[in-house]
């Protein structure tokens, strides 16, 4: 039976305006719970059983953690010592450095020098220097004389006359 | 009705720990669990200026023991290893274990040498501690360290102390750092926990204007030439005439700094710095450079010399007691005549002559980047007295360190302008701002010049003959010194006997000044003028400046 009331709406619904839906936002499930539907629906797992394994996924996450935090602990103890070691080598090089400066330092240098035979000397005198035999105060003479013989000079001008050459100028950039 | 009672009890108790005593429990907590590591900054190291380390940084270490965890049977087997490694009693060490204290120290600051030893051993209870330490370079024998009252020290708690440690004490200290971090149950650090880390900013490195040679054949000399002249006790400063930069700064008798904490504290005293002294004839070139410079006389001006001036109501006399007849300004200087200098004084007048004084930078403390410098203002231009001023143009009745001095003297070997004294040439890379500054002039280049020539007249002809250096006899100006000490208002017999000069004398390279105190030169007893600064501060002069010649490669010109 169908009242009057419902068919009225009925009515009303397929005549009315096309209700456009309300957008929902579509949701979809993650693949844990699917999963977990899924494996429940085939295992057929009951209340204690999904307690137990809460329990042990909560386990292995402790022990997880505390491994991890052994770890971070066990790092620290790395470091320290490793710190110290570094300490230790900065101290040794510290001291090889202050050896290395002081087998430079000038009492080093004079007791090994006096051990090798070595003294400082005191020169007893400097070369004096030579009274020079040119007159570098006289004024500037006349310019040298060509020491060519006078053929030579003849000829020279007669090829450069006959071969077309002159003298070079350097004429730079 | 009593179950409640006893919750009530309860949870009053729970709130009294929980709410009352929060912040004094949780604080102790913190204090259990929480530590604030102080990470020390590296202190800066010293160069000389041909970067030779004057200093380095070296780790030493302190070990201690907690009594209350070693079990007593095994207090035997550690008191014997500390006492073969570390040379301890062992009986003290085994008081010490008994004690059941918690912490104790069993020796402090030895070397890693020990420390890896004791290390080995393993013993329980037994720990180590490292810290840092300075170490110096060794000096001229086995109780002193190379430059010490230059350089200073570093006490244990890094606190740097005379010299240029203390003056730089800032620069080289740098800021410590910090971590603060959590430590377990067996109080080790656990370093990925929780902290907070600030790093520290280590200290500036100094670069000086010292040669460490010249600064070790300065100490070589002065120390035989102090013991020669059988004197209390002997300084050199040496400076390079352009810069101002100081080249060696020796002391005799002097220190090792590396063992400062079992040195007579009067040792650490630095004569040249902090020790004022009337600088006798020496001062004569200061007066009669700024005569000329006034041109109130000139080297060959010729005056009367009896032996003796009338001035204020006293009669002042020369050295000799002579009188010198005429003489030229240039027989004054030679024969270190005090007449002649108190005429060039009145020459050139009272109002000159203090402003010179000014000028030569005598009236003020020098400014050296050293700690410790000590000076005494001369009284206001019309404060001084007509006798006060007679004085002080031969060097007596006014007080000088030897930096002072040294830079004054030095104006004449600048080509007259005045050269701030200095030692450090840069801290870290920032260049000192003296070497930067405008030099003043003093006086004119043509004064200087005229000056040198006297002053090397004085080596060729005058009291300078002692301090003549083979092949620069020519070429090398100086001035001696004598004056005597007054105790308690009167002068006594004792004198500071000096020189002081540079070469070669017209480029000079560098410029010296010698002061001996006290010398009693064997027979001087008879004959005072033996302690003369001729006889005793010359030859030191020389030995150092003959060395430098060859170490410098200086020739003469």
């Amino acid at each position: 039976m169908t009242s009057t009331r419902i068919l009225t709406r009925r009515r009303l619904g397929a005549a009315g305006p096309q209700h456009v839906p309300a957008r929902r936002r579509r949701r979809t499930r993650g693949f844990v719970q699917v999963a977990g539907s899924v494996a429940a629906d085939r295992l057929q797992l009951n209340a204690y059983a999904h307690a137990y394994l809460g329990l042990g996924a909560a386990l292995v996450a402790v022990l997880f953690y505390l491994a991890l935090a052994a770890q971070v602990t066990q790092s620290s103890y790395d470091i320290t010592r490793l710190q110290d070691q570094q300490r230790q080598l900065i101290a040794e090089q510290d001291q090889l450095r202050y050896q290395e400066v002081t087998m430079h330092a000038p009492a080093q240098v004079q007791q090994s020098a006096a051990q090798s035979g070595m003294q400082r000397s005191a020169p007893v005198a400097y070369v004096p220097g030579q009274p020079i035999a040119i007159d570098l105060g006289a004024p500037a003479g006349a310019s040298g004389t060509d020491a060519a013989p006078l053929w030579a000079r003849y000829l020279a001008a007669l090829v450069n006359k006959v071969g077309g050459t002159r003298d070079v100028m350097a004429a730079g950039k | 009705m009593v179950a409640a009672l006893l919750a009530g009890t309860v949870w009053a108790r729970l709130a009294y720990w929980q709410v009352l005593r929060h912040v004094q429990l949780s604080a102790s907590a913190q204090a259990q669990y929480h530590e604030l590591v102080p990470l020390p900054a590296q202190r800066g190291v010293i160069f000389d200026r041909n970067m030779t380390q004057l200093v380095v940084n070296t780790t030493v270490y302190s070990a201690y023991v907690s009594p209350d965890q070693v079990a007593p049977a095994s207090r035997d087997t550690v008191a014997s290893g500390l006492a073969s490694v570390l040379g301890v009693d062992k009986a003290g060490v085994m008081q010490t274990l008994e004690s059941g204290k918690k912490f104790a120290y069993i020796l402090r600051r030895f070397s890693k040498a020990k420390a890896d030893q004791l290390r080995a051993l393993k013993l329980p209870g037994v720990g180590l501690e490292d810290e840092s330490q300075r170490s110096y370079l060794p000096g001229i024998a086995a109780g002193s360290s190379l430059a010490a009252n230059l350089l200073g020290f570093v006490t244990y708690d890094g606190q740097g102390q005379r010299g240029l440690e203390q003056y730089y004490q800032q620069e080289l200290a740098g800021t410590p750092g910090y971590i603060s971090s959590y430590r377990d149950l067996a109080n080790r650090e656990i370093v990925l926990g929780s902290h907070t880390h600030q790093d520290p900013v280590n200290g500036s490195d100094l670069v000086l204007s010292l040669d460490a040679n010249v600064q070790y054949q300065a100490e070589q000399a002065l120390a035989d030439g102090v013991k020669k002249a059988n004197a209390e006790s002997g300084s050199v400063l040496i400076m390079d005439p352009t810069t101002g930069g100081i080249v060696a700064w020796a002391d005799y008798p002097s220190y090792d700094a590396n063992n400062f904490n079992h040195t007579d504290p009067s040792l650490f005293q630095d004569n040249v710095s902090s020790y004022l002294y009337e600088p006798g004839s020496v001062m004569k070139v200061v007066t009669l450079s700024g005569a000329i410079n006034q041109g109130a006389i000139t080297p060959s001006t010729v005056i009367n010399d009896p032996g003796y001036l009338n001035v204020g109501g006293y009669r002042i006399a020369d050295w000799d007691h002579r009188n010198h007849g005429n003489v030229t300004y240039q027989y004054v200087l030679d024969h270190s005549l005090n007449v002649g200098a108190m005429k060039a004084m009145l020459a050139e007048g009272h109002a000159a002559c203090y402003s010179y004084l000014k000028g030569f930078g005598l009236t003020q403390p020098s400014g050296i980047d050293v700690a410790g410098e000590t000076s005494v203002a001369l009284p206001a231009q019309d404060q001084m007295s007509d006798s006060q001023y007679a004085t002080t143009a031969f060097g007596q009745g006014i007080g000088v360190n030897m930096v002072q001095m040294l830079a004054a003297v030095n104006v004449v070997a600048n080509g007259g302008r005045y050269a701030p004294p200095h030692v450090v040439e840069r801290v870290g890379t920032t260049v000192n701002p003296l070497l930067l500054k405008q030099q003043r002039q003093v006086i004119t280049p043509a004064t200087a010049q005229q000056m040198t020539a006297m002053m090397e007249d004085v080596v060729q002809h005058g009291s300078g003959w002692t301090a003549r250096v083979s092949g620069f006899a020519l070429d090398e100006a100086g001035k001696t010194g004598t004056s005597q000490i007054p105790v308690n208002g009167q002068y006594t017999l004792d004198v500071w006997a000096s020189y002081v000069g540079f070469l070669p004398a017209n480029h000079p390279k560098f410029t010296m000044i010698v002061v001996m105190r006290k010398p009693h030169v064997p027979g001087s007893d008879r004959d005072w003028t033996l302690n003369d600064g001729y006889f005793t501060a010359a030859p030191v002069w020389q030995k150092i400046a003959q060395a430098m010649v060859v170490d410098w490669r200086i020739t003469p010109e």
